[in-house]
């Protein structure tokens, strides 16, 4: 269909120069707004390439939350330039080091980009076997699920999945050694009062949704976890200082939630004398449900304190309940 | 019908590449932003026509993430103008 080889050409072209905009640019505001509507198209890209999944994860975090997360990011360091501009200290010394910087990173990336080609080059050399996909379909009988990458993702391949987990608790281990966190924002105007208020309820009904459609179709706990962090940081941006985000031993508890669940039914099943992590088919559905609750609620409360940028702080004067 | 289809689709997607453009010149950061905000909206409608041409009933869920978070991108921004306006 002509119609359609036009429509990749043009989604290519939008992608290609959406990403040359974003790298050239100095502004970087400019080049966070030119990366979210990347991210958007590359979204529309991958659900043409037959990828729901990959589309789902790039409209949930490509194009919204780290689209967040980047701005708040520019914002503060505009702030701390505004402050540190009336000392400059060893201006020339640091404008060599930037360079050296720069220089070093622009070589490392294309060393890596280099080893992808060639490892790309290698895949392609390979005659396709296609054994893992294979695989997969002819077990996804006994895996608990009908949906392919969740299986893979929570069953066939669950020690990989509990790992990226324990990233991210590492990551938010970081974040609580930043200090306390970002103030809040100021209360919101009217419309974007009216804008929270029809926004957030939908957001949580939606993070429920991909969370128990993961089974059988695409979604899953990752794509859950940033639509309800999402939720939290459109209440914080409304002006809510506690947005759902518990404090104290509470949110330790849900930081450490997907790890540790992972980690009792792994040694669970250990003591039960199954192999670590190697569901009973009769139960995997039911295992691996209850193991994406627990990590959609760690992943939300990582992305959330992501975007408070550091340990979260009772409100001051106590002005407001926090529970 | 899936001529049609992929006709309207292909039409979205010329809507789509001009509104680029725009997020592409600028000149001001709002001029990005609306513009992106207009590719969002876009890119639901594409989205829905895909999942209908290539028979994907899981983009419809791809399209309603996309129409949520895409709002989400535009509090960020507008938040932040809040914020910073006077402090």
């Amino acid at each position: 269909m002509t119609a359609m080889l036009v429509l990749d050409i043009l989604l290519v072209l939008s992608l290609l120069s959406l990403a040359t905009a974003a790298l050239a640019t100095n502004d970087a505001r400019r080049s966070v707004i030119l990366f979210m509507a990347f991210g958007l198209v590359l979204a529309l890209a991958w659900g043409r390439l037959l990828a729901p999944d990959v589309a789902l994860a790039e409209a949930a975090i490509g194009a919204g939350l780290s689209g967040a997360l980047l701005l708040t990011a520019v914002r503060d360091q505009a702030h701390r330039a505004l402050r540190s501009s009336r000392k400059p200290v060893h201006e020339r010394g640091r404008a060599n080091l930037r360079v050296t910087l720069e220089w070093t990173v622009t070589l490392l990336c294309i060393a890596l980009a280099g080893l992808l080609a060639w490892a790309l080059a290698q895949a392609f050399d390979r005659a396709p076997k296609d054994t893992l996909a294979q695989a997969v379909s002819a077990n996804l009988a006994i895996s608990g699920v009908s949906n392919p990458v969740t299986a893979v993702l929570l069953n066939f391949r669950a020690y990989d999945t509990l790992l990226e987990l324990a990233v991210l608790l590492t990551a938010a281990l970081g974040i609580f050694a930043l200090g306390p966190a970002r103030p809040g924002h100021r209360a919101a105007g009217p419309v974007f009062d009216g804008l929270a208020r029809w926004l957030v309820p939908a957001l949580i009904l939606t993070a429920g949704y991909l969370l128990w459609v993961g089974a059988h179709a695409p979604g899953g706990a990752f794509q859950a976890g940033a639509t309800l962090a999402a939720a939290a940081v459109v209440l914080r941006l409304a002006g809510r200082r506690s947005v759902g985000l518990p404090t104290g031993h509470t949110l330790h508890v849900a930081m450490v939630a997907g790890v540790s669940m992972f980690l009792a039914v792994g040694l669970g099943l250990l003591v039960l004398g199954r192999p670590f992590l190697g569901y009973p088919p009769a139960w995997a559905g039911g295992l691996i449900l209850l193991i994406e609750t627990a990590a959609m609620l760690a992943i939300a409360a990582t992305l959330v304190l992501a975007f408070f940028g550091g340990r979260p702080t009772p409100a001051p004067g106590v002005a407001e309940k926090t529970s | 019908m899936p001529e049609l289809l992929a006709v309207s689709a292909l039409g979205l997607m010329l809507s789509l590449f001009l509104g680029l453009l725009r997020v592409l010149r600028g000149p001001v950061a709002g001029d990005r932003l609306l513009a992106m905000q207009l590719i969002g909206s876009t890119g639901v409608g594409l989205l829905l026509l895909l999942s209908l041409l290539l028979d994907q009933t899981a983009l419809i869920d791809v399209a309603l993430v996309l129409a949520l978070l895409a709002a989400v991108a535009a509090a960020a921004f507008t938040g932040q103008e809040l914020e910073t306006r006077d402090d």
